[in-house]
C-alpha cells in the first residue's frame, strides 16, 4: 500500500485512488486536512474544473489538482504553503469574478462553500470594475427546484448527479466560456425521485429546493442526527431543528446505507412530525361514542379494566398485539414481552409496501419492518384470520399501517372483538373503532434502534419534543403491563433496562447497547 | 423535424469513418442543419436517437458551437470578426456600420427574415482582416461600402 505524506503527516492509503479519495477513505479531508474543493464529490465522477484543490506535490514543478493526481508511493504534498495559498486566491478571485454577492437575499447564506472558501481563502476587495454578468434568477428547474444562473459557479456537480445517480441526466452546461450556463432540455424539467439532492451538492446558492428555501436561516438549525422512515432504508439523516420544530432532511453520510443521498419522498416526510393530523393526547371513548380526552393514567386504568374483563372471560390468550413496523426495537421487544406474560401467542404486524428501485428506495414503507421479523412479529393476515376465527377477543393496535394494506375489512374485524386498544401518533379511522386510544411518539421524538432492510440497526435521538402527553409505544406497553400485574412488569419505565434485556435474550440483537450504537450503526446481516 | 432519407444516409455515412459512433455527431449536426436550417428540440432527440446518447448532449454541442444553431433565424448568417487582429482594423466599426444599414443590432435578425447579422471569434483569416462570413463563404480585405454592397445582393 502506498505511503504518502501530507504537510508532515504520513497516511498509508489504497491503491489508485487520487489525493483527495485517498483523504476522504482516511477520514482526513475537510477533518484535519483541509483542501477546499467544489466540483470533486467523493460520490461522483471527477471533473477537475474547479481548480481549487491544487496542492503542491515534491518532485512535480506545478501544482497538481488534488482530486484527479493518483497517490503514488513516498509522495510528499503540501495543502497550506505560501504557493498553493496563491493559488487558492486566485482562483477564489475568477470565480468570484462574476458572482452577484447577493449573500443577504441568498438561501445558502450560512452553508455556502463560496463564502466559507471566500472567507478563509479568498482576497477580500476585488479588482475588476467591468460590468458583472447578469444572468436569470429564480430559474424555476421543475417541482422541487429553482435556480439562480448568476451564483453558479459552473462545477457541474448537479450534472454529473442527474447522470450518475438517477441516471436521469435533466441538467446540461449549455454554450461555452463565460456564456456557460446551467439548462435543462427545452420543455423537460429536473424531475426525478433524488431530484432534491442537488441542493445539497451544488456548493453555492445557485440550486435550492421549494420546500425549504427562505423558511428559516440555517444558522438557526440544529443538527440532529436521526433515521427517515419513509422505507426500510433507513436512510441517515439530518434533521434540521429550531423552535421545537424539524424545518427539514438533510442526507447525513452513510457509506453502509445512502451514501450522501436522499430520496425526495423520504426527504419530504418529515413534515409528518408536526403536521396538524397528530393524535395530541389519550382518550377514551364514551359510551355514546364521543371521544374524552384523559390522562396517561386514566387511559391506562380503562384500558387495564377492558384487558382484564377479556382475560377473565375468555383466557390471557385471547390479547393480541398487532405492532407497528415503525416501532422501535425496544417498542417491539416490550411487546413481546407483554405477550410472553400474558401466555400470548397472537402477534401480528402490518407493513405497507409501494414503489421500490435499485438505488434506494425499498418496498417497504416503513424504517423497521426489519426489526419486526426480527423479534418475531409474523403477517397480520394470519392474526386478524385467528381474529375473525374468535381467537382473539381483545386487541392492542400500534400504528395504523394495517389500514393501508388490509382496507376497511379490517375496521370490520376490529368492531367484531371485544376491546380495542390504539396506540398511535397520527388520526386514522382506526380511532372510531378503539375503545381506547394513545397518543404515542414518532421516531423524531424518542431513544431506540431500528433495524433496516439489510439488518444494521441504528440509533435514533429525540430531536424535538411533542407539545402534547405522547409516549413511546414501548412506555405505553410496559405501564399497561404493569397496571395489570404482571410478573416482570414493575419498577419504572426504564428504556436502558430494556435495551439490555433485549440484547441479552434475542440473539439478533446480542451486544447492542443502546447507549453505545455508533453514528453508522450495527451490521447484523443474519437472523 | 424529421430527418429525410438522404440526409439519413449521408449521417451513416459519416458514422461509418469513426471508431465511435459519437464522432460523427459534428458532422451530423453540419447535414441536418443544412437541411433545417437550425436544430430544433425534436431534431436534437431524432440525433440522439441515431447516436444512442441524451438529446441533452446533443445541445450541449449545438450551444457550445456558434456554427449551429438552437432557434430559427434568417436565411443568411453574416457573421463579422471582432477578434484582435480584425478589430485592430477596423471590424467593430464594420459591425456598427452594418447595424445602422440593416436597422438591426448585431444578434438580431432583419424583419424580412433576410439577414441575421452577428459578431464571430477568430476564424483564421487574420491576414485579410477585416472580414466576415456569410454562410459558408468567407468575404476579405473588407470596406464599410463593399460590405453594404455584399449585403445588399443577398436574396
Ligand atoms: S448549479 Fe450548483 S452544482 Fe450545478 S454547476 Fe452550478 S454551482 Fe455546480
Ligand atoms: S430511500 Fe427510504 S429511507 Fe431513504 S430517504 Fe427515501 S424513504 Fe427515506
Ligand atoms: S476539486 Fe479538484 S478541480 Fe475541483
Amino acid at each position: 500500500m502506498p505511503k504518502i505524506t501530507v504537510d508532515g503527516a504520513s497516511y498509508e492509503v489504497a491503491e489508485g485512488r487520487t489525493i483527495l479519495q485517498a483523504l476522504d477513505d482516511q477520514g482526513v479531508l475537510m477533518n484535519g486536512v483541509d483542501i477546499p474543493h467544489y466540483c470533486w464529490h467523493p460520490k461522483l465522477s471527477i471533473d477537475g474544473s474547479c481548480r481549487l484543490c491544487q496542492v503542491e506535490i515534491e518532485g512535480i514543478p506545478k501544482l497538481q489538482i488534488a482530486c484527479n493526481t493518483p497517490v503514488r508511493d513516498g509522495m510528499v504534498i503540501h495543502t497550506r504553503n505560501e504557493r498553493v495559498e496563491k493559488a487558492r486566491e486566485g482562483v477564489m478571485e475568477l470565480l468570484l469574478i462574476n458572482h452577484p454577492l447577493d449573500c443577504p437575499i441568498c438561501d445558502k447564506a450560512g452553508e455556502c462553500k463560496l463564502q466559507d472558501y471566500a472567507f478563509e481563502y479568498g482576497v477580500p476587495h476585488a479588482r475588476t470594475r467591468e460590468p458583472r454578468r447578469a444572468g436569470k434568477k429564480r430559474v424555476d428547474l421543475g417541482p422541487t427546484i429553482v435556480f439562480d444562473q448568476e451564483r453558479c459557479i459552473l462545477c457541474r456537480r448537479c450534472v454529473r448527479f442527474c447522470r450518475e445517480v438517477p441516471g436521469t441526466g435533466e441538467l446540461s452546461v449549455f454554450s461555452r466560456g463565460d456564456q456557460s450556463v446551467i439548462e435543462t432540455f427545452p420543455g423537460e424539467p429536473l424531475d426525478n425521485d433524488y431530484s432534491m439532492n442537488v441542493a445539497d451538492i451544488c456548493p453555492v446558492g445557485a440550486l435550492t429546493t421549494k420546500d425549504f428555501r427562505f423558511k428559516i436561516r440555517v444558522w438557526f438549525l440544529e443538527d440532529v442526527p436521526g433515521i427517515c422512515t419513509g422505507c426500510a432504508k433507513g436512510c441517515n439523516v439530518h434533521l434540521g431543528v429550531a423552535n421545537n420544530r424539524v424545518y427539514r432532511y438533510v442526507p447525513r453520510r452513510n457509506d453502509a446505507v445512502n451514501g450522501t443521498w436522499i430520496c425526495d419522498e423520504g426527504r419530504l416526510s418529515y413534515a409528518r412530525i408536526g403536521a396538524d393530523d397528530r393524535i395530541a393526547g389519550h382518550e377514551v371513548r364514551q359510551p355514546d361514542g364521543r371521544a374524552l380526552p384523559v390522562s396517561i393514567d386514566v387511559a391506562l386504568e380503562e384500558a387495564a379494566e377492558r384487558l382484564r374483563g377479556v382475560i377473565d372471560r375468555k383466557g390471557a390468550g385471547a390479547v393480541g398485539i398487532l405492532a407497528s413496523p415503525h416501532a422501535t426495537n425496544e417498542d417491539l421487544f416490550v411487546a413481546r414481552r407483554l405477550l410472553e406474560a400474558l401466555g400470548s401467542s397472537q402477534a401480528g404486524v402490518a407493513v405497507r409496501t409501494g414503489r421500490s428501485d435499485a438505488l434506494l428506495i425499498q418496498p417497504e414503507k416503513a424504517a423497521n419492518a426489519e426489526g419486526c421479523r426480527r423479534l418475531g412479529f409474523g403477517p397480520a393476515e394470519a392474526l386478524l384470520e385467528r381474529a375473525r376465527g374468535g381467537a382473539v377477543a381483545a386487541l392492542l393496535v400500534l400504528g395504523h399501517d394495517a389500514l393501508a394494506t388490509q382496507g376497511p375489512e379490517l375496521l370490520e374485524t376490529l368492531r367484531g372483538l371485544d376491546v380495542v386498544l390504539l396506540a398511535d401518533s397520527h388520526r386514522s379511522e382506526l380511532e372510531r373503532v378503539a375503545q381506547v386510544v394513545f397518543a404515542t411518539r414518532v421516531v423524531a421524538e424518542k431513544h431506540g434502534t431500528l433495524t433496516n432492510h439489510a439488518g444494521r440497526v441504528q440509533r435514533v435521538v429525540p430531536a424535538v419534543e411533542p407539545s402534547f402527553d405522547a409516549h413511546a409505544e414501548g412506555e405505553i406497553m410496559w405501564r399497561l403491563g404493569r397496571a395489570l400485574g404482571l410478573p416482570g412488569f414493575d419498577g419504572a419505565w426504564d428504556l436502558q433496562a430494556v435495551s439490555k434485556a433485549l440484547a441479552e435474550t434475542v440473539p439478533a440483537f446480542a451486544g447492542i447497547d443502546l447507549a453505545s450504537v455508533p453514528p453508522d450503526g450495527v451490521p447484523r446481516a443474519d437472523r | 423535424m424529421v430527418i429525410s432519407d438522404a440526409v439519413r444516409s449521408a449521417i451513416d455515412a459519416e458514422i461509418a469513418k469513426y471508431p465511435e459512433k459519437r464522432g460523427a455527431l459534428l458532422a451530423a449536426l453540419h447535414l441536418v442543419q443544412r437541411e433545417h436550417g437550425w436544430i430544433a428540440p425534436e431534431t436534437a432527440k431524432a440525433i440522439a436517437e441515431i447516436f444512442e446518447i441524451r438529446a441533452i448532449e446533443v445541445m450541449e454541442v449545438v450551444t457550445f458551437y456558434n456554427m449551429f444553431l438552437d432557434r430559427p433565424q434568417g436565411r443568411h448568417q453574416v457573421r463579422v470578426c471582432t477578434n484582435l487582429p480584425c478589430s485592430l482594423r477596423g471590424a467593430r466599426e464594420l459591425v456598427h456600420t452594418l447595424e445602422q444599414h440593416l436597422g438591426v443590432e448585431a444578434g438580431e435578425t432583419t424583419p424580412d427574415g433576410r439577414i441575421h447579422l452577428g459578431h464571430e471569434e477568430c476564424l483564421g483569416a487574420c491576414a485579410w482582416a477585416p472580414m466576415m462570413r456569410i454562410d459558408d463563404t468567407y468575404y476579405e480585405n473588407l470596406d464599410a461600402e463593399q460590405a453594404k454592397k455584399i449585403l445588399d445582393s443577398l436574396k
